[in-house]
């Protein structure tokens, strides 16, 4: 009888132990204040050793050097002589930094408020030569937002971390409450959140580099170009330099992006896409502003179509997931020509007439856009097994950037691309 | 996970037809009951504070197997369980072994041990549920006489585990749930 009972008090213990054990993890962003003094910020722009993609955000390419931008960190400087096997040559330095633009051996890069000028005549040793100080007021990284505090010359910065928490929960709730998604949904987007970047070709001189569609920073003749929050700013390059802080134009709210294209300057806000003439680069003019829903949309032109990715889940909050075909051959009056709907498209990049289109987790797609009214009838290829913020396509070599690293392709068959290779974020090539 | 109830099944369906030979006596144990239990968890709507819901589920399972001693059958166990948030399957291995007690009355013991399946479970958009290890051991009575059917009732402890999961909330990058079921279970059933 007794092991019976034995047997019979287990079952009874672990019947009264009966509690259903729920545990919820999540990666939740933290912020973080903290502030730099601006002395102290400005003595650390220098090289360092290469070192392996962290956060990898915008990239730019200037003939064989790729130069990617680490979030808020700098640049890595990276040899692209042989697209199968990239090498790291140096890492900039740059607290704050989120754009790149390069003309001849100078390299334009913010730094918090300020905007520096780098020789890279020799990649392997870039130095500071100049410095346009406070003409950036506030920014956004990550989703963390920063201040120029300029009577006590300082930067009230956010630290965005990502922090994993678990906490006990019901092992019902299966749905999410509604609301958070209705609400305000300003820091949800990673690839919005000055991480991405991409590249088509543009319009200006041989001596620039290739920015991309989400780029804030664009040169034209003796001007470079680059919008905050608010704000076109203009710089004088004429000695390339030594920047000289020309003019500033305000926008509006919520700009994201520009684009220049012939003489024309295609400015996206979250509002809509702005365009501005640019016949006299010292002083652009507003010819129209195209209004469409809330959403992120980076811009690229060919000829007389801008074609704009708008997506939802984003910083700028919306609800469309689609891609527009505008027909700008009159600036002054921008007419939608098609919507086609997408999946989440982020960045873009047009080599006509194929058309590369990130589509986030959803991989990347390539089109056909000769028929401008058919888009969706001709697509091309669709690769599924990646992840894509970003695409640079430089003819017969595609520059992808996604969440696990930055990958390079023959595109020479837009059908079928070929990985020449690959460097994963956190380990170096 | 899935390998080691695999195995189980495995072990538990070849320990059944080591028998065959002889004239195999064939062994359904078909039940029906509900399964209780507990949670206690930090209520976001009321300040992070402890509260704890008592919890009910039905559930259903069928032992089928065959007698290989006279008091020891082995089989198959196949089930549904209605989960509040998850419809799982359990399949495993199970064995029924009578401790004692009089020709009518009868004093067994069982336990099944596998894999719980969300085949049948249907995911919000977002979200996805995977099932995973089941234990289920416990003690039963017998009424009826040797040889016919007989009622059962069964008092166990279930323990089942699940994975969900789920789309993360705005400022969040990833969201997932673990899952762990540990409930009594009471049932009736037959037995043949």
């Amino acid at each position: 009888m007794k092991p019976k009972l034995l047997l019979l008090c287990v079952v009874a213990w672990l019947c009264w132990s009966c509690n259903d054990q729920c545990k919820e993890t999540r990666v939740v962003r933290r912020f973080s204040n903290v502030t730099h003094s601006l002395m102290e910020l400005r003595t650390q722009v220098k090289a360092e050793s290469p070192r392996t993609l962290e956060q990898p955000g915008k990239m730019y390419v200037k003939g064989k050097y790729l130069y990617v931008n680490e979030i808020k960190k700098g640049i890595h400087i990276i040899d692209n002589g042989n697209p199968a096997s990239p090498k790291f040559v140096t890492f900039i330095n740059i607290p704050g930094n989120g754009d790149i633009a390069v003309r001849d051996n100078i390299l334009y890069a913010d730094s918090f408020c300020d905007l520096v000028s780098i020789d890279i005549a020799d990649p392997t040793a870039p130095k500071e030569v100049g410095r346009v100080k406070n003409v950036f007021k506030t920014g956004l990284f990550d989703g963390g937002g920063w201040s120029l505090n300029e009577s006590v010359g300082s930067i009230t910065d956010q630290n965005v971390e990502w922090v994993t928490e678990t906490v006990t929960v019901n092992c019902e709730e299966n749905v999410t409450p509604n609301w958070w998604w209705n609400g305000f949904l300003v820091f949800a987007d990673r690839a919005f959140l000055s991480s991405s970047s991409s590249a088509s070709p543009q319009s200006s001189g041989a001596t620039n580099g290739q920015a991309g569609s989400m780029a804030r920073f664009a040169l034209d003749r003796n001007f470079l170009y680059a919008v905050s929050q608010t704000q076109l700013h203009l710089f004088n390059i004429a000695k390339p330099a030594q920047p000289i802080d020309f003019t500033t134009i305000n926008l509006g709210w919520g700009i994201e992006t520009i684009f220049p294209y012939g003489n024309k300057l295609f400015i996206g806000s979250s509002t809509g896409m702005f365009i501005y003439d640019n016949t006299n680069p010292a002083e652009p003019k507003q010819l129209s502003n195209f209004q469409h829903g809330r959403a992120c949309d980076p811009v690229v032109v060919h000829e007389n179509i801008a074609y704009v990715t708008l997506r939802t889940g984003t910083a700028c909050g919306g609800g469309q997931n689609q891609l527009d075909l505008v027909d700008v051959s009159n600036p002054s009056s921008p007419q939608l020509i098609k919507s086609y709907q997408m999946e989440n498209p982020h960045g873009l990049s047009i080599d006509f007439p194929t058309l590369f289109l990130c589509e986030g987790e959803h991989g990347l797609k390539v089109f056909d856009v000769t028929d401008k009214f058919s888009i969706d009838r001709n697509q091309l290829a669709h690769f599924k097994d990646m992840h894509a913020y970003d695409v640079i396509s430089l003819g017969k070599t595609l520059l992808l950037i996604g969440e696990d690293g930055f990958y390079q392709y023959d595109s020479s068959n837009p059908k079928d691309l070929k990985m020449l290779s690959k460097i994963p974020v956190g380990k170096a090539n | 996970m899935k390998t080691i109830a695999f195995l189980l099944l495995f072990l538990a369906t070849t320990a059944s037809y080591a028998q065959m030979g002889k004239s195999v006596r064939f062994v359904n144990h078909t039940e029906f009951g509900g399964l209780f239990g507990r949670v206690k968890y930090q209520n976001p709507y009321a300040g992070n504070s402890d509260q704890v819901d008592s919890k009910t589920s039905l559930t259903i399972q069928t032992f089928n197997g065959v007698q290989v001693h006279r008091k020891l059958s082995a089989g198959v166990t196949l089930g549904m369980d209605w989960y509040k948030a998850a419809l799982l399957n359990p399949v495993a291995g199970g064995l029924r072994y009578d401790f004692l007690g009089r020709k009518n009355v009868q004093l067994f013991g069982t336990v099944d041990a596998g894999y719980g399946f969300s085949w049948f479970h249907d995911d919000p958009e977002g979200f996805s549920t995977k099932g995973g290890l089941m234990v289920n051991p416990g003690l039963g009575m017998k009424v009826g006489k040797p040889g016919v059917a007989a009622f059962t009732i069964t008092l166990t402890y279930k323990r089942q585990e699940a994975h969900i999961e789920k789309t993360p909330l705005w400022d969040q990058k990833q969201r997932f749930e673990d899952r762990v079921y540990n409930r009594l279970a009471l049932r009736l059933g037959i037995s043949f």
